[in-house]
């Protein structure tokens, strides 16, 4: 059965100036589909098979400039919109430091988007099911010799004159060349299964080997060694210590720094009698007193010292500020209640500075002023 | 009638004795189709004993951290920095070879340009490692990269350390790229002359299935012209980059605005030596004396000159200019540097980068065998003191007294030293016996009557 | 291969009487222009005379590196042009005078020249021994010495191999290149050194030197391209095709990128570092209006010929070649009017004295070319590479 269909009749020259000079001539008979195969560019054959100058150039020029823009498009976006860290002193936007990477970025894409453009689209490769391969002719044009194949798919095609063509120009062993299997082979597809799968793989294998490097092989030794060392550090137990703490504790005697030795502890009237507000009640200190009053003391004694807290029900209620007992106190009094404590009220001694705490009776007192005004005040 | 007419009025050839296609094809793949010989095992059991050893000092760095290596302050950068920039500034010479002299039109580097490149590769890869050992967890080396991670934080852009990400990065695709394109038309003519069902089947996938069509050929060569004009900024602009890391500091000896022309030079200065010492070796093994020739030996110790003068150049403008800044910081490091405690390392350095090369202003010692062999070992040794010299001495000594110290080096630092050097050197012995060490396709191009006469 | 395969007869011809006629003008509206500058501002005009100086200098010893490398790397496709070259390298006798007046207005120039504030201690003393008008005056004649020696070498043996034909003439150049390419590097280097970088004496950078040698490779390239050119479609240089110039706009292309790269190297590394001896050089070229020159220079030295040289073809385009070589050659005086005038002025002043002080130079080459090629060939007929020239492709 006649299954086989013609591929191209080929030719075979020994010389290039026989190969060259017959290019020339079956381009200029009218010649489309056919090609020329040599184990190296020939000078001039280009010209001889009259071939439309190449594009790639014009693929690299686009590329370089999508690799530029892109690169100083992200590198500005991260630097100054996404987290601006100022470095060295320098502006955000430093355009001079972001040029190597953006240089590198720039030739990194048009070199490479180049050949794999010129691979896929120009080449259609990879393909190793031509017509051509596993030739006699093949295995001579990658050797030694030049040969010429005329398409059988070109219009002006008949094999009888074709064939009388060549070998008027020298060609030897013209042959022809048919397809294997009728196998019509088709151009690159995008979704080409086997591409696709090679794709999906590679994507499962990155994506599992960084999931499994950053989520589980930091958590295996040895990679934990340097995470997880063997040294003391604060908050964590110890067996080389007898409480097994290794948190050390303060030596005995050992003083805070900026501490003072409180005289009257335990001893409020005591404090009473002796000490004495040194702050005068200024705009600014009336201020502070407000702002330490409502962060340390509101929480159980109120906004306005009346005992009403937020509190109410987790913590018993503090006595009201303004009755007559404690409006009639000294500051001093009301300063030791603050540093002593009193009653279930724990001493803020190491959460209020001194001179916070007297800010804060001159508050209350303003306070006490407001709960029990005078006539002359509200006018 | 002197030589000299002879060389004047005509062309040298580039491939001697005017051989036939099929007689370089068949003198170029015969590596690829016999058993590797006596000298070729030898030689792979001390490389991969090299590489054994550096493997091992690898594996006891990353068990107990980069304590183990002699590096602490005020010398924080050793033998790992050394090293790297060494390994860089050789594969420079490979895109030099294949790009810039392809842009020059040197039709001579045919012969040598498949080598050199993949040499290149080879070079970035050992240098490479350096750089993900001296983290210290290599094994967080993707926050090098700019991605979304959970910190919500980027890399820092503007530091030099992270331009060498890209820049090496970079090279290395590109190298590979333009490597792996000139080695496509090769695997397709092994492909149609092998027999092995295998090999046939390795070749076929990797030529993509070239079938030396001049429609292709056309794009191939715009292809191959876009690349050789983007290597060759690129290798500038790598060793640039590499140099900042220094120069963008303030340390005297480090910051001088000569470092990036002064680092390339440097680069294609070592990568030569290098390349001329294992083609030597490679032509006489493979039979190739014919098409690596002792003309471009010879080009190739010129181009060391050239090259070894500009660093020349660049040690009197560095001396002149500390001089000339009355900065005493400054000066003080080159006075450390001749007559301190590295001077040993310094006076390596100069007898073997400054006086051995000028050797080569002279034919004799250009064209003899043994003493290219030997002026290209001094120039690499000398290379690398340089990089030591550099990076060792400044950090040694610099502002404030107080602060000095002596850097040695420790035994796991010279093993993995003598680990690259196997690494190297092993993957070249696998190279040749793998894929053809001188480029087919373009020697076939440049032979006497390989393209047709003018009309 | 023989020169008789070379077709063309080569006759001497000479540039038309009207080109001559031109030359002189220029020439002469040259001196007049600076002979006014200086009467009317000393100061300024000795400033741009510097600009002047260094712009001459570049064009002269460029050419003879051209030259050197030629024959240092054996090069073939220059061999028909290399006679051009030479002609424009007999600029290296007149660079010299170009620098008299400046060295009659030294103190109005050089800080440096003020030996009270050089013996005052600190660092401009410590500079002392090498910026000093003796040893200053003794580096500028030998390097002119020098210059000069090799010029005269270098155009002795091509002219006498006109006749003589002997290819020993050939190798005498390329060894004598050897030797010259070395003594160029320094002897570049400190005429930048001096003239340009001492302008400013507390500041130095140890890539002036390769910086001011890219600007003159580049300007050399440039003018050589132009004048080709304008011979080559005026007849004057019979044979030479595309081919040709693609070299030419090909390292025109490259080194506009060197010296872009090496430009950018100086300053991001001082721009990086941050230290305040090393940057306010950068900063008073970028204050008082400078910054608008600073950032149009990187537009006319790097952008617009990158864009306009990138592509193979307009590497060949003659007209292209003839438009950018002026552009590069006018980009290059942008260059050296930027290193030398902020010291000059802190703040950016233009005036009819900047723009019509280079006027001289043109006018300088016309006739040096007309004088030339009246006498001699206008290509190097004896050479024994000149064959393989004429008949390169690509």
């Amino acid at each position: 059965m006649d299954t086989q269909s013609l591929y191209a009749l080929t030719a075979l020259f020994d010389t290039p100036d026989d190969v060259v000079h017959a290019a020339d001539t079956v381009a200029s008979a009218g010649y489309t589909k056919f090609d020329v195969n040599t184990p190296y560019p020939v000078h001039g054959m280009d010209r001889a098979m009259k071939l439309k100058p190449s594009r790639l150039g014009f693929f690299a020029l686009a590329f370089g400039l999508l690799g530029a823009f892109s690169a100083v498009g992200f590198i500005s976006w991260v630097a100054v919109v996404d987290y601006p860290l100022v470095i060295g002193g320098k502006p955000f936007w430093s355009w001079p430091a972001f040029v190597p990477v953006s240089f590198e970025l720039t030739v990194l894409l048009a070199s490479v988007l180049s050949v794999v453009a010129m691979i896929v689209i120009y080449f259609k490769f990879p393909n190793n099911s031509h017509p051509l391969h596993d030739t006699p002719y093949m295995r001579h044009v990658s050797s030694d010799k030049f040969g010429i194949c005329v398409l059988a798919t070109d219009p002006q095609f008949e094999e009888a004159t074709v064939r009388k063509l060549l070998a008027s120009l020298n060609g030897k062993d013209i042959a022809p060349v048919y397809y294997v299997f009728d196998d019509i082979n088709h151009g690159q597809s995008l979704f080409d299964p086997k591409f696709i799968a090679v794709l999906v793989l590679t994507a499962a294998v990155v994506s599992g080997a960084t999931y499994v490097t950053f989520n589980k092989l930091l958590f295996i030794e040895p990679f934990t060694w340097m995470s997880d060392q063997p040294k003391l550090k604060a908050q964590k137990p110890s067996s080389l210590f007898n409480n097994g703490i290794g948190m050390r504790g303060a030596v005995p005697g050992t003083v805070a720094r900026g501490s003072l030795p409180y005289a009257f502890a335990g001893k409020p009237d005591t404090a009473a009698a002796y000490l004495v507000n040194p702050l005068v009640p200024t705009e600014e200190v009336m201020k502070r007193g407000r702002e330490k009053y409502l962060t340390f003391c509101s929480p159980c004694h109120g906004n306005v010292a009346r005992g009403d807290s937020r509190l109410r029900g987790q913590f018993p209620n503090p006595p009201t500020l303004h009755s007559d007992k404690v409006r009639n106190w000294p500051d001093a009094r009301i300063y030791a209640v603050i540093t002593d404590g009193q009653n279930v009220m724990p001493s803020y001694a190491s959460q209020i500075p001194r001179d916070d705490r007297w800010a804060i009776i001159q508050y209350v007192r303003v306070l006490q002023r407001s709960q029990n005004p005078k006539e002359s005040d509200l006018k | 009638m002197s030589t000299a007419v002879v060389e004047y009025t005509r062309e040298l050839p580039v491939v001697e004795g005017n051989p036939r296609a099929s007689d370089i094809e068949a003198v170029i793949a015969a590596p690829l189709d016999q058993f590797p010989s006596r000298t070729w095992w030898i030689a792979f059991g001390v490389t991969t004993a090299m590489l054994g050893i550096g493997a091992f000092c690898v594996l006891v760095t990353l068990l107990y951290g980069l304590g183990v290596w002699g590096v602490n302050q005020p010398v924080s950068w050793g033998f790992d920095i050394v090293n790297f920039v060494f390994w860089v500034g050789i594969g420079h010479a490979g895109t030099l070879i294949s790009a810039i002299l392809f842009l020059l039109r040197q039709r001579w580097r045919t012969g040598i340009a498949r080598f050199a490149e993949a040499m290149t590769i080879f070079a970035v890869m050992c240098a490479g490692v350096f750089p993900l050992l001296h983290t210290g967890r290599p094994w967080l080396t993707l926050y090098l990269t700019p991605y979304p991670n959970q910190h919500g934080v980027w890399v820092n852009f503007t530091s030099p350390l992270l331009w060498d990400v890209f820049a090496v990065s970079t090279y290395f695709t590109v190298s590979a790229v333009f490597w792996y394109l000139g080695l496509i038309p090769d695997l397709a003519t092994l492909r149609d002359r092998t027999a092995n069902k295998i090999k046939k089947l390795l070749y076929s996938i990797f030529s993509l299935g070239w079938r030396h069509s001049n429609r292709h050929w056309q794009h191939y060569e715009r292809a191959y012209l876009i690349l050789a004009g983007f290597a060759t900024p690129l290798v500038l602009s790598v060793h640039t980059i590499v140099s900042f890391d220094f120069a963008v500091s303030v340390i005297p000896g480090w910051h001088t605005t000569i470092f990036p022309p002064y680092f390339v030079a440097g680069a294609v200065f070592s990568g030569f030596a290098m390349v001329q010492n294992v083609l030597v070796v490679v032509r006489q093994m493979f039979n190739l004396k014919h098409i690596i020739t002792l003309d471009h030996l010879e080009k190739m110790n010129k181009v060391m000159i050239l090259t070894g003068s500009m660093v020349g150049y660049a040690y009197g403008m560095e001396f002149f200019i500390a001089w000339y800044s009355g900065n005493q910081f400054e000066q003080f490091v080159f006075l450390n540097r001749a007559l301190g405690p590295y001077a040993w390392a310094y006076w390596t350095m100069v007898t073997c980068n400054v006086v051995s090369p000028q050797l080569f202003w002279f034919k004799k010692v250009r064209r003899s065998i043994p003493a290219m062999f030997a002026i290209g070992i001094l120039v690499n040794i000398g290379m690398w003191f340089e990089r030591f010299v550099i990076v060792v001495t400044s950090l040694s000594r610099d502002f404030l007294p107080s602060s000095w110290g002596y850097y040695t080096p420790t035994v796991y630092d010279v093993g993995i030293l003598l680990g690259s050097f196997g690494l190297f050197f092993t993957l070249i012995l696998i190279f040749v016996r793998v894929l053809p060490v001188v480029s087919i396709s373009e020697v076939k191009a440049v032979v006497g009557g390989a393209q047709p006469t003018r009309h | 291969m023989t020169d008789a395969s070379f077709a063309t007869p080569l006759v001497k011809k000479e540039l038309p009487g009207s080109v001559q006629r031109l030359a002189w003008i220029l020439l002469a509206a040259g001196v007049v222009v600076i002979a006014a500058a200086y009467m009317v501002d000393v100061r300024r005009s000795a400033f741009n005379n510097i600009v002047l100086f260094l712009f001459v200098t570049s064009l002269a010893g460029g050419s003879l590196l051209l030259i050197a490398i030629e024959y240092m790397s054996g090069a073939v496709w220059s061999v028909p042009m290399r006679r051009v070259v030479e002609f424009i390298a007999g600029l290296t006798p007149l660079a010299p005078l170009v620098a008299l007046p400046c060295l009659l207005t030294m103190h109005d120039l050089y800080t440096w020249t003020n030996t009270e504030a050089m013996a005052g201690g600190g660092a401009l003393h410590a500079k002392q021994p090498y910026l000093n008008l003796q040893f200053f005056v003794i580096r500028f004649v030998v390097v002119f010495l020098a210059w000069n020696l090799f010029y005269w070498l270098y155009t002795r043996n091509s002219l006498k191999q006109d006749t003589t034909r002997d290819p020993a003439l050939t190798t005498f150049n390329i060894r004598m290149s050897a030797v010259f390419l070395p003594v160029f590097a320094l002897t570049v280097t400190v005429t930048a050194i001096d003239w340009a970088m001492s302008l400013e004496p507390h500041w130095y950078s140890t890539i002036y030197g390769v910086y001011y040698f890219a600007g003159t490779f580049l300007a050399a390239v440039a003018c050589a391209t132009y004048i080709i050119v304008r011979l080559n479609e005026a007849g004057y240089l019979p044979g030479l095709r595309r081919d040709h110039y693609y070299s030419l706009g090909a390292l025109m292309f490259a080194f506009v990128n060197f010296w872009a790269y090496i430009a950018f190297s100086q300053f991001l590394l001082i721009w990086y570092a941050n230290l305040p001896e090393e940057t306010f050089w950068f900063m008073t070229r970028w204050k008082g209006g400078w910054e608008y020159f600073s950032i149009g220079l990187i537009i006319v030295h790097f952008a617009v010929p990158y864009f306009a040289l990138l592509s193979q073809d307009s590497k060949m385009d003659p007209r292209r070649l003839k438009f950018m070589a002026l552009w590069i050659l006018v980009a290059h005086l942008m260059d050296l009017y930027w290193l030398v005038m902020p010291t000059y002025s802190p703040t950016l002043t233009f005036a009819w004295i900047d723009l019509f002080f280079p006027l001289i130079v043109v006018g300088a080459v016309m006739l040096l070319l007309t004088v030339k090629m009246r006498r001699h060939p206008v290509m190097p007929i004896g050479d024994p590479k000149l064959a393989r020239g004429m008949d390169f492709h690509l």
